[in-house]
């Protein structure tokens, strides 16, 4: 039964501790401690929502623990930022998944936290700031500049390969 | 904009070989650290009842403590009032030994078929000779001191034989200052008890 539960949600989990982590030593560890947690709390699971959210969500917590100490978010007043439109990043749209993984992958992973936590998983300032012990601002200030480094990025892939004959 | 989020929503990758191995072992290891996801929400918890048994107790402690002392103090302050209690029941006991002893002296002078005045000249003469009062009870229950003498007089004088008209009187009038008095007669006083009726017999 837990076998069968491990085959059946190991990858998309082990995708969500890559997104965190970054790195596949981390990853493994994540992936390992994330479904412990889940089959010794499985009795836990009242069946509101769906069975992947509750997992998923297990495993974002987890990443979150896991890496708490290695991310440093300072609390800053909130500046004006210069501020990335989401269409500025359309450019993402257009690559493949391991691109998209390792462009994101580059993000300092305070950075990196925050914009997976707001832009994939869906989670609002509040929310993050709540998790994180942040201020709803740094969480905004820390999106803001993970969006820009992420354009920078692409700019930069994008001469690469304009380059190339 | 939303296809990179589903897509990295959606990412999927396959995770090593092995993994499934430890998380196998580590559930089935008796030992195995428990991880639960609200572990962290316990822990305050338990600090939390932790910290409230532990103040408990030392408020426990200090009731227990001050109780104590005020117990300690009210029972040192109830034992001396005791002590003084206990002194006064002392000394009355000694008055009343006092007041039977000598009632009895002057039972013993009063049922004697003896002369009178002669037993209370030996009472008077005995070895107890510093005792020259007894103490009898007054009408009031107070303590009071007259000479074996007198009380063999005052016995004698409801006696009609023999005839003491003048003592008879006297002591009468005696008797109702005493009934209207709380004073204790002394050697003296009841010398003034004897002179003041003779003397208004003489003006009458």
């Amino acid at each position: 039964m837990q076998e069968l539960l491990y085959k059946k949600f190991s990858s998309k989990m082990y995708g969500v501790c890559l997104r965190y982590s970054g790195n596949v030593d981390d990853a493994n560890d994540l992936l390992q401690e994330g479904f412990i947690k889940i089959f010794k709390n499985l009795h836990k699971f009242r069946g509101e929502g769906s069975f992947e959210g509750w997992i998923r969500r297990i495993f974002v917590n987890t990443s979150i623990e896991h890496f708490r100490k290695k991310i440093k978010l300072y609390n800053v007043t909130e500046v004006q930022e210069n501020t990335v439109e989401d269409t500025d990043l359309t450019i993402l749209d257009t690559l493949a998944e391991k691109d998209i993984i390792a462009i994101v992958n580059e993000l300092s992973p305070g950075y990196k936290t925050v914009f997976n936590m707001h832009v994939v998983e869906g989670y609002s300032h509040k929310e993050i700031a709540e998790i994180l012990g942040i201020t709803e601002g740094t969480s905004k200030s820390q999106l803001a500049r993970a969006k820009g480094v992420l354009k920078k990025s692409l700019e930069k892939a994008i001469d690469k390969t304009s380059k190339i004959p | 904009m939303q296809d990179f989020k589903n897509k990295l929503y959606n990412y999927e990758a396959e995770p090593p070989e092995g993994i499934w191995g430890k998380i196998d072992a580590e559930l089935n290891s008796k030992g195995g650290k428990d991880i639960s996801v609200t572990e962290l929400r316990r822990r305050p918890k338990i600090i939390f009842y932790g910290i409230t048994a532990a103040a408990s107790l030392i408020i426990i402690f200090l009731i227990s403590v001050i109780f104590n002392n005020s117990e300690k103090h009210q029972f040192e302050n109830s034992s001396a009032s005791l002590t003084q209690t206990q002194k006064q029941l002392l000394s009355s006991k000694k008055i009343q030994d006092s007041i039977k002893l000598n009632n009895k002296i002057l039972e013993d002078i009063i049922n004697s078929k003896k002369d009178k005045n002669f037993l209370a000249e030996i009472y008077e003469n005995s070895l107890n000779k510093l005792k020259k009062y007894i103490t009898i009870e007054g009408p009031e229950g107070q303590p009071v001191k007259i000479s074996p003498k007198v009380a063999t007089l005052i016995e004698s004088a409801d006696n009609e034989f023999p005839p003491k008209p003048v003592w008879n009187k006297k002591i009468e009038k005696w008797k109702q200052i005493m009934l209207s008095s709380t004073l204790s007669p002394t050697s003296t006083n009841l010398l003034e008890i004897v002179q003041v009726p003779s003397s208004s017999d003489n003006n009458e």
